[in-house]
């Protein structure tokens, strides 16, 4: 008992340290935020403007809207994308490829996870984006123009939906993994009732899907999550400019890319700073929401 | 008598162990035959090969053949055998994620047995009669099954297989978790089907009382053989076998 207490007494300061971090994130960077909001209030949320001016608060003009659309967009995009893969590597993987097979696409997504982010952004900016350019965008532009996602000319590789397609790649082995945690989960006895009806691989699959629905949700929103924060791949890819289009073949921006961006000169300009921060601090909330609503699913799709 | 399952020298094996060795049956059509036995002596890989779910299980292998109705069901498409010849598993396993309704519907809609939406409300309504559950049910079809105690979730699962309108029904140890009252219910379930129906009904367990109770016929399996075959009555006044006498006696357990 005595040393239970004990464990208990020296261990809490490490928890506590973790509790400790997020909060003080948290409050630092809503206390950096402050005066940025303070100064220029809603209009930092509603307008897309970016000029920057040494003369002071007044004639400077800051906007966070068209980042946080191309935040939203892309990593919108990224997850519709990466969504049917996950389901499609998951039934690979748990169920249809020889062991071989299944070992080898399943320790392949583990390195994925495991690159670093540039070296996606690199591929992205050499090979994927100009690739993309002359044999995806120019042909749908062609051919699906009427759309109002397809309607602008492609001027380059470098627009939202390249991003949204980088984004796509680099977080299908997070919902891969969470999706795949789901589907083991699954107790032998549902499987084998599925298939005591006689249920055909696709009925099979759909009855399974339909059972870890929820944990299927929390993979996508985890994947959303992380697109959301990602930074210099996206950077590298989505053309930063400031501009908000329903067509995806714009060039676009992110709040994460405009922080890695415009940071190294916030210190010369009043407030500018502040306003990144602004950033840190929505990126920081779509980060908590979509990782709680995931906890929350992943505990609702325990099956017993 | 017409058979509605031969078992020709079938053998088993799982990994390196021979679950099943030549095993010999022949299932009476349109009668209950229980297979019996204790745990482990492999009467649910038994049970499991003649509807060809055995082969879910990692390291199973098969050789010999199962006839239903005359047909080698090794060389059928297994989907469809599984679909003839339904099974009723150990524990409840009604699916969480659909209603009441949807969990009786689930088959007809794969095998789209029915033309549309009233027949299939009719085949739903008649699968729950025959499980003895309607009337326990009727008013909250939508709601999902886990509002329903265990031995109802079972009665459900049974439900789910006879919408199928199975020829031959397997059950797996149904009453094993289960309440006495519930388990009663199923029994009568069961015979009631057997003698409105037609239907064949093979089912396991392990204990001796239930067998006799419910099954016209028994096989007797021990240790991967089956040990005895017999009119149930016969067989529990007049073991042919050592080890039969001492099963029912329950020193075997």
């Amino acid at each position: 008992m005595k040393g239970d207490k004990l464990l208990y007494y020296s261990l809490f300061p490490f928890a506590a340290i973790v509790i400790a971090t997020f909060i003080l994130l948290f409050a630092v960077i809503s206390y950096t935020s402050a005066p940025a909001i303070k100064e220029y209030g809603w209009k930092l949320f509603t307008s897309s403007a970016w000029s920057p001016s040494e003369m002071g608060p007044e004639s400077s003009k800051y906007g966070l809207l068209s980042p946080l659309y191309g935040t939203l967009v892309s990593s919108i995009i990224a997850v519709i994308l990466a969504f049917p893969v996950t389901i499609s590597a998951v039934l690979v993987i748990e169920d249809y490829a020889p062991p071989r097979t299944r070992d080898l696409v399943g320790s392949l997504i583990e390195v994925m996870a495991g690159l670093p982010t540039i070296v996606y952004g690199l591929w992205g900016l050499e090979i994927l984006a100009p690739l993309l350019k002359v044999h995806v965008y120019s042909p749908l532009h062609q051919l699906l123009g009427f759309i109002p996602l397809f309607s602008c000319r492609p001027f380059s590789g470098y627009n939202i939906l390249t991003a949204g397609i980088l984004l796509a790649i680099m977080v299908l082995p997070y919902m891969v993994a969470v999706a795949r945690d789901s589907y083991r989960s699954i107790p032998m006895t549902y499987r084998e009732a599925a298939l005591a009806i006689g249920a055909n691989r696709y009925e099979y699959a759909k009855i399974m899907m339909g059972m870890i629905k929820p944990g299927l949700i929390a993979s996508a929103l985890l994947g959303f999550g992380r697109a959301a924060g990602e930074t210099v791949a996206v950077a590298l890819v989505i053309g930063n400019v400031p501009l908000i289009s329903s067509c995806i073949l714009k060039p676009g921006y992110t709040i994460s890319s405009l922080i890695a961006n415009q940071f190294s000169m916030a210190p010369l300009y009043p407030y500018m700073m502040n306003v990144l921060f602004t950033g840190g601090l929505i990126l920081l909330m779509i980060g908590v929401i979509a990782n709680t609503v995931a906890v929350i699913m992943i505990s609702k799709s325990r099956l017993r | 008598m017409d058979h509605a399952i031969v078992v020709e020298k079938l053998n088993v094996w799982i990994r390196e162990d021979h679950v099943l060795k030549d095993i010999v049956l022949k299932v009476p059509q349109g009668y209950i035959t229980a297979i019996m036995g204790p745990s482990g002596s492999g009467k649910s890989t038994l049970l499991r090969s003649m509807n060809r779910l055995v082969e879910l299980i990692p390291g199973a292998k098969v050789k010999g053949k199962v006839k239903v109705f005359g047909k080698d069901i090794y060389t059928e498409d297994p989907y469809k055998v599984r679909k003839d010849i339904t099974m009723v598993s150990q524990n409840p396993n009604p699916f969480p994620h659909m209603s009441i309704y949807d969990n009786v519907a689930i088959g007809p809609r794969i095998h789209k047995l029915v033309k549309n939406r009233e027949k299939l409300d009719e085949l739903v309504k008649w699968s729950l009669e025959k499980a003895m559950l309607w009337d326990e049910v009727k008013d909250r079809l939508s709601d999902p099954p886990t509002v329903l105690s265990g031995g109802q979730q079972q009665r459900l699962c049974l439900a789910r297989a006879l919408a199928l309108k199975p020829k031959i029904l397997m059950l797996d140890e149904p009453t094993a978790n289960i309440d006495p009252v519930n388990s009663k219910k199923i029994e009568d379930a069961i015979k009631a089907l057997v003698r409105d129906e037609g239907i064949t009904v093979i089912f396991v367990t392990h204990t001796p009382a239930q067998a006799v109770r419910v099954s016209d016929f028994i096989a007797f399996i021990y240790n991967g053989k089956i040990v005895e075959y017999g009119l149930s009555r016969e067989l529990a006044l007049n073991p042919g076998h050592e080890l039969t006498e001492k099963f029912l006696r329950g020193e075997i357990g």
